[in-house]
């Protein structure tokens, strides 16, 4: 059986190769050549010029992250509470809009910010515009709608790790914790949030890593003004600034800052990097 | 984990719910307006699924969507099974290393995979192109096309890519948990290796390979970002058209087909709950009677008939709902592979779309009519394989430069008589002036088009688009050469300037202008919604594009600045190793005649270079709207000499600049 399944990771081998190593290996090729050919260093050094982007994107990601995580947790620690039926209702509940594609999603966000969108409506019709003496609250095509595109397409991604491991926690610790006297912050600080660590740091690379290279959101509610790195990147392959050279080595990049985030990251959360899958 | 429930709680989980499902009933609720707002309440009506289902481009990216996730996932859940077998037989020093290699898709950022991906295609779209030119001049025995673009192929391979990690995490728990003694014993008891996957391994770790299908199914459907960069611009997903439509003028049909999902979507989950309970009900009822039977033992029927029933039943079921996925497959394949086909790119709302449907009864090709932004857009689709286009029409200077980088094909002039009727002011022009590559298709200015209520007096002057007073009220032109444009001829410089300081200044006027939050944001053709909607008050945009918006916002008005601005013309004009060369011509032609340049020009408002059509138009307006054409009006798509005077052509600029142009223009992002 071994020597005859052994043969079965063969084509696998050769289809990574090909799908999962080589654009890799190209896309490393690519940061390092200039247009024609020939080893250049210049799209590294060039890159200084988008500092700004990066520490934007990280920022509004960051951000976006600890809101998710803010309010996240509490919401997958109160769903842990209730009955099994209530839970699994809200299970699918919160699953529910992932299966509707995400720009559907943040295209629902575009008519309610717009100047002239829901929001700026009702804020007018209950008089809080007069008062303010504008004609309306400019809500899209800001840095906040943006970050509120993220939070909402990846609230789940947050809400669902840290529901599956506090659903698992083992009763008797906590009952143990209190018998042995803690209070019920005690009992949460040193037992539960410990323990629900491992599923805080899957959540937190499930939200920070597409938020922090996103470009759909920051083009369709940031409006495009103020770049994101995904733009950047996009802008360069497909948008109005053709450089796959430039676009790959700023891809490079990034992919290594976020390797070595999610690896410092992990490493706080000691060997539980075991990721908590849906 | 039962401990007290609060009510803090529930309100809590009620609130985020609010939060997740609230834009989502709106956008619902919003699908049967009988109007087009998304604000605006005009009364019930379900025209917006009335059109959804006529809409071609959207129908078609549904079934993309569908087909390529059933296809991904049904591929992927295979081929993860088996190699999740073969990585199980490795031994751990082997497999680790392996596995982590796997997983990059799934732990690397959507663009990065997108983006090398697409890298990987267009290095093999060179490597091809050389070859087939190679081989196509040493015999003439199989003529191989020359230029391959991204489609369906390389759509499908990019989904199976990122799917078969996510099926391997799945079944590999799976294996691990199955005991190793079952294989051996299978195999001592004379099965063969198939014989052992199917009767031992397979049932062992179905609930894994179920799993990973559906998450497979699930990436799939979700996917937006490896699909915007692998599937080219035939082959658009649902999510795709969608962020196409975002950037236009954005339709209520979005909210019929989100609406439409979200519906069916809830559907199967609230039947798959109920299937689930009922199955559990049952689990626990059978527990009930092993414990009852437990004392009086019966020798169960060798194979319970009922069992067998719906075993077979469930086996009917695949094979048929199997078979009719390829016959429709299939059917549509050959459907489409047999029809003429003409792929055409063109700009947003610059066509009279029943021009389209007149074409493909006249001629019974079909037309793929797709549309890009910019020509700077276009260019970088091109470049990157995606443009899978036999005519385009882009500006003058975009023109030169693709003539420039061997990118485009001669035109067979015989086959287009209706090229006689273009002025002759329009042959001969500098972008090709041999008059070999193309034929004009419109022309125009560009200006300020500004809302009368919400600035002070008259604009006459590109100051506007520099101005404080306006902050956050000025959109900005969406691409580099318009936009540098645009300072430069406020700084009195010209258009075609390749003095680098004179490029400089320009952008430190746009640069500053954004930093002091004059710019609202970077459109092009989101500009139509946003304008008419009053929630900008100045953009530089086309003189064509302001009658259309100006139809639907009697407020705005058009300028041609007194500092001069640029004309420009957009020329139809076929790719290099066209697939559909004389379907090209054909379409060529028929947007060459006077009867498609009237319809055309009373539908998108640009000047024509076809004589007898503009001589026509006054009286077929006359005819078509009971009244006599406004002077304004016509003025504003025949520029007039005296204004075409200030006004000067884009010139491809050299390879220096265009560079300089590109690294200012995404620095203004920065």
């Amino acid at each position: 059986m071994k020597n005859k399944s052994r043969r079965l990771a063969i084509p696998y081998v050769i289809w990574m190769a090909l799908f999962v190593v080589a654009p890799i290996v190209l896309m490393v090729i690519y940061a390092f050549t200039a247009e024609g050919g020939g080893l250049a260093l210049d799209n590294f050094t060039s890159m200084g010029a988008y500092l700004d982007v990066f520490l934007r994107s990280f920022e509004l990601a960051l951000i976006a992250t600890l809101v998710c995580l803010l309010v996240g947790y509490p919401v997958a620690y109160c769903m842990a509470k209730e009955g099994p039926r209530f839970q699994r209702i809200a299970m699918a509940l919160i699953m529910l809009p992932m299966w509707m594609n995400f720009l559907l999603r943040t295209y629902a966000w575009m008519s309610i910010l717009e100047n002239n969108g829901l929001i700026n409506q009702f804020l007018g019709a209950i008089g809080v515009l007069d008062l303010l003496g504008v004609d309306h609250i400019r809500l899209i095509r800001t840095q906040g709608a943006v970050v509120l595109g993220m939070v909402y397409n990846y609230l789940p991604f947050m809400i669902l790790p840290i529901y599956s491991v506090i659903v698992k926690l083992d009763g008797s610790l906590l009952e143990a914790a209190r018998d042995l006297g803690a209070n019920t912050a005690g009992v949460f600080r040193k037992v539960i949030f410990p323990l629900s660590l491992p599923g805080i740091l899957s959540g937190v690379t499930m939200v920070f890593v597409p938020s922090v290279s996103t470009f759909a959101i920051s083009r369709l509610l940031g409006g495009g003004r103020q770049m994101m790195l995904g733009d950047l990147i996009e802008q360069q392959f497909l948008g109005g600034a053709y450089d796959p050279h430039l676009g790959a080595a700023i891809a490079l990049v990034m992919m290594v800052v976020v390797v070595v985030c999610m690896a410092v990251m992990n490493h706080f959360g000691e060997g539980e990097e075991q990721a908590v899958m849906l | 984990m039962k401990s007290r429930r609060s009510v803090g709680g529930r309100f809590l989980i009620a609130l985020t719910f609010l939060f997740l499902y609230a834009p989502i009933v709106l956008l619902s609720v919003f699908s049967f307006n009988a109007g087009d707002s998304s604000v605006v309440w005009k009364g019930f009506s379900i025209d917006w699924y009335v059109k959804l289902f006529q809409n071609r481009l959207i129908m078609e990216s549904v079934y993309t969507t569908l087909l390529v996730s059933i296809l991904a996932t049904v591929i992927s859940t295979v081929a993860g099974t088996f190699a999740a077998i073969g990585l199980f037989g490795l031994k751990r020093r082997w497999r680790s290393p392996l596995m982590t290699v796997g997983n990059i898709p799934t732990v690397n950022a959507d663009i990065v995979t997108g983006v090398s991906m697409c890298l990987l295609f267009a290095a093999c779209f060179q490597g091809w192109s050389v070859f087939a030119r190679w081989l196509n001049g040493v015999q003439d025995v199989v003529e191989l096309p020359t230029r391959l673009t991204l489609g369906f192929t390389t759509l499908l391979l990019a989904h199976i890519a990122f799917d078969i990690p996510y099926v391997i995490l799945n079944v590999s728990p799976k294996l691990r948990q199955m005991d190793k003694n079952l294989i051996d014993a299978a195999q001592d008891l004379g099965c063969t290796w198939m014989q052992t996957f199917r009767k031992v391994i397979l049932p062992e770790i179905r609930p894994g390979v179920v799993s990973g299908a559906l998450i497979a199914f699930t990436m799939s459907v979700d996917d937006f970002v490896i699909s915007y960069f692998t599937a080219g611009s035939s082959t658009s997903t649902l999510a795709m058209t969608i962020y196409g439509m975002t950037k236009k003028r954005v339709s209520p049909e979005i909210n019929a087909v989100s609406t439409l999902l979200f519906v069916t979507v809830l559907a199967l989950l609230v039947l798959s709950n109920v299937l689930e309970a009922r199955q559990e009900k049952a689990a626990q009822k059978k527990l009930m009677l092993q414990k009852t039977t437990e004392y009086h033992p019966v020798k169960p029927p060798r194979r319970a008939p009922a069992v067998t029933k719906r075993v077979w039943f469930r086996r009917a079921v695949a094979l048929v709902s199997a078979a009719a996925l390829l016959v429709v497959t299939f059917a549509l394949a050959t459907a489409t592979s047999a029809q003429r086909v003409v792929n055409v790119c063109s700009w947003g709302e610059y066509i009279d779309t029943d021009l389209i449907t007149q074409f493909e009864e006249e001629t019974g090709i079909r037309v793929n009519y797709q549309t890009v932004e910019s020509n700077e857009t276009l260019y970088s689709l091109l470049k990157s394989g995606g443009g899978d286009y036999d005519v385009i029409v882009p500006s003058d200077y975009m023109i030169s430069q693709l003539i420039e980088e061997d990118m485009l094909e001669e035109l067979d002039y015989s086959q287009i008589p209706n090229f006689s009727l273009i002025g002759e002011d329009f042959k001969h022009l500098p972008y090709d002036p041999e008059n070999k590559y193309t034929v004009p298709y419109a022309w125009g200015t560009l200006g300020i088009i500004y809302n009368t209520t919400m600035v002070d007096g008259e604009i006459t002057s590109w100051e506007a688009m520099f101005d404080e007073k306006y902050a956050g009220q000025v959109l900005l032109i969406n691409n580099s050469r318009d936009a540098l444009g645009i300072a430069l001829m406020y700084l009195g410089y010209s258009v075609n300037t390749t003095d680098e300081e004179e490029i400089r200044q320009a952008y430190q006027l746009l640069s500053d202008a954004n930093d002091k939050g004059v710019y609202q944001g970077k459109v092009m053709d989101e500009v139509f919604q946003v304008m008419e909607g009053g929630n900008a008050a100045i953009a530089a945009y086309y003189a064509g594009d302001y009658l259309t918006m100006l139809e639907n916002n009697e407020d705005l008005a058009f300028v041609v600045p007194e500092e001069g601005s640029n004309w420009f013309v957009d020329a139809m004009c076929v790719l290099k190793g066209a697939r559909h060369y004389d379907e090209a011509m054909a379409w060529i032609n028929f947007m060459a005649s006077t009867d498609s340049c009237l319809a055309n020009l009373d539908f998108i408002w640009y000047g024509t270079a076809n004589t007898e059509a503009i001589e026509q138009y006054p009286a077929y307006y006359a005819e078509a709207y009971g009244e006599e054409l406004d002077n304004e009006t016509f003025r504003i798509i025949q520029t007039p000499p005296e204004t075409l005077e200030r006004c000067e052509m884009y010139l491809v600029l050299p390879k220096e600049t265009r560079d300089l142009y590109k690294d200012l223009w995404l620095s203004l992002g920065v």
